[in-house]
């Protein structure tokens, strides 16, 4: 049963060009901005890839496209849940045999698929303008990374985006929600700005959105294709939100693993009281 | 006589708002079934509660031998509903949009297969079931909710106004689609209307009216208890034929230049026909209609 929603949900997503486009619009946002003015203002950063700078600072803007878009299009599968809600579709589900933590798990694993697959969309895009302006793609064993943690990224996007969601009642108030994601989104992710220009207080507020994190480890892998990570500089390296430094430690990668592990358990686990608790039939 | 439907003592309330009031009623085995009323009267709350959806206050029904609040799961097995809003996807072709639907019933993909083909060919949309859901017609996606009201092969089909909003053509067609489901298949149909023809058509009527049952019968019982047969005359000369009624102590009313005299049975007319011969320039005997039965029984014309 389970199965047969899922696919029904993906197909509804996918068969909705608008929906589609709208939950890439922050990512599209981002990079016309980049090629626009964002990529000569921030040129200079990559100095220590010599030659490199280019695919450096290209690898940069497309670590955090990539954080971008596990969130935004997490946030934009579950479109359809609000509209079954708000049209009454879910009713038809709701006087079927499908119980309602199947119903509501099948949102929340369509979301995570869609997601993995705009996110990986997203990254196979990224690579294509990688290669077009000079740089390479990522090495095999890279791949095995990022794969993972674009599973990661989404998983704990998904939780997130799935606690707003819980809230909302009205496709209305979904599609304003989902534009400011898509608006700020660059800058929760530092891809508008990098993240060491902004105030101290800023980058506090970046630092508590999990995308943020994940962001950083898109960077560290995409850019180490580019250059040695050790050759760049530790105040560029906090500056760009390769590394995110709290006082003079370093975030270790695997912290930054754990905050979207925790992310992904505490607002799942979050979201589920709250439908729990909500009394499905008025 | 089987009973499908059973309810008892039902209530449920809105806040203050007493929606449906202690309500007993039930439906037979393979009948048509209509609850008539106008909007707001509880028809669509007293539907909601039996296929699961909202949890009454008070009250108990049985449907096909399983309880409702402990045999949910099985109740939905039994049912198909027709909202009165459609639920199905407007990006999907009408032959997903069966098939997904029918897959959630825990049933085999070929079965649900057969059965799309079955409930594709009873309500006549074979040739859209490449056409998404979304882009047809009225009347055509009232044909498809139906077929995905039949996709699982239940034994009660419920419609909530299944033909509000459709011209009148179409309501025909639909309707007759309805009675066809019933008499071929044998299923037991459940609707709410708000039309009395439709009313008309069905084996067993009841009228809710602000919660409440206010009459129940065959169509032809309601009308006959509570309409009335009037006999409309056209006199030639109305003020003689105004006079002799009333020297025959005869109640009657006039419309435009007719002249109406309600009777409590169309043979009634004959004396007073006797009465006015030679004076008629045209009559008529009229039955009485269930609208007449229906304002006889809430005292008020039907909100549509």
């Amino acid at each position: 049963m389970i199965l047969s929603l899922l696919k029904r949900n993906l197909r509804v997503y996918f068969r909705d060009r608008a929906t589609v486009f709208f939950s890439m619009l922050g990512v599209i946002i981002i990079i016309g901005l980049y090629l626009m003015f964002l990529g000569v203002s921030i040129a200079g950063f990559g100095a220590a890839a010599g030659e490199n700078a280019r695919f450096m600072m290209d690898s940069w803007i497309m670590g955090g496209v990539i954080a971008a878009a596990s969130i935004t299009t997490a946030m934009g599968a579950f479109g359809t849940m609000v509209d079954d809600t708000q049209k009454k579709i879910i009713r038809d589900f709701e006087a079927s045999p499908v119980r309602r933590w199947q119903l509501v798990l099948a949102y929340v694993l369509s979301s995570i698929i869609i997601g993995i697959i705009m996110t990986v969309f997203t990254f196979l895009l990224a690579e294509v303008y990688i290669l077009i302006n000079g740089g390479a793609l990522v090495s095999l064993w890279s791949l095995i990374k990022l794969l993972g943690l674009v599973i990661l990224s989404v998983s704990a996007s998904s939780a997130l985006v799935f606690f707003v969601t819980t809230f909302l009642k009205t496709a209305n108030a979904f599609s304003t929600v989902s534009t400011i994601l898509g608006t700020i989104v660059g800058f929760l992710t530092g891809a508008y700005i990098p993240i060491g220009l902004l105030p101290d207080p800023v980058q506090a507020v970046i630092r508590i959105f999990p995308v943020s994190h994940s962001a950083v480890l898109f960077r560290k892998i995409m850019i180490a294709e580019a250059v040695d990570l050790d050759l760049i500089g530790a105040g560029v390296r906090t500056d760009l939100g390769i590394d995110f430094a709290y006082g003079t430690t370093i975030m270790p990668v695997w912290g930054h693993i754990l905050i979207l592990l925790a992310t992904a358990v505490v607002f799942f686990g979050l979201s589920v009281v709250v439908i729990a608790n909500r009394k499905h039939k008025k | 006589m089987d009973k499908i439907i059973e309810v008892r003592g039902l209530s449920k309330s809105y806040g203050t708002v007493q929606a449906v009031k202690n309500i007993d009623f039930y439906v037979e085995t393979g009948k048509l079934f209509a609850f008539l009323g106008p909007n707001g009267a509880g028809k669509t709350t007293t539907i909601n509660i039996i296929c699961t959806l909202l949890d009454q206050d008070k009250g108990d029904v049985v449907l096909d031998g399983c309880a409702l609040g402990r045999d949910n799961q099985k109740i939905r097995d039994r049912i198909g509903i027709v909202f009165q809003e459609s639920v199905l996807d407007p990006l999907l072709t009408v032959k997903e949009n069966l098939l997904t639907r029918g897959s959630i019933y825990g049933l085999s993909a070929k079965v649900v297969e057969a059965n799309a083909a079955k409930a594709m060919k009873v309500t006549m949309i074979e040739d859209l079931a490449l056409r998404r859901y979304g882009t047809l017609s009225g009347g055509q996606r009232r044909r498809t909710d139906i077929a995905r009201a039949l996709i699982h092969r239940p034994k009660i089909l419920f419609l909530d106004e299944p033909t509000t909003g459709l011209d009148p053509q179409t309501r025909k067609s639909v309707w007759n689609m309805i009675e066809e489901l019933r008499r071929e298949e044998g299923m037991t149909i459940f609707l709410t209307t708000h039309y009395m023809e439709e009313a008309e058509k069905a084996d067993y009527v009841i009228v809710i009216d602000d919660g409440e049952i206010a009459a129940r019968g065959t169509p032809a019982e309601l009308k006959d208890k509570y309409s009335t047969d009037a006999l409309e005359i056209k006199p030639i000369d109305r003020s003689k034929a105004l006079n002799t009624l009333k020297d025959a102590g005869i109640a009657c009313s006039e419309q435009a230049d007719l002249i109406l005299v309600t009777l409590s049975s169309t043979v009634d007319a004959l004396p007073i026909l006797a009465l006015l011969e030679g004076n008629i320039a045209s009559f008529q005997v009229l039955n009485g209609t269930m609208d007449d039965a229906f304002i006889g029984i809430t005292g008020k014309e039907i909100r549509a």
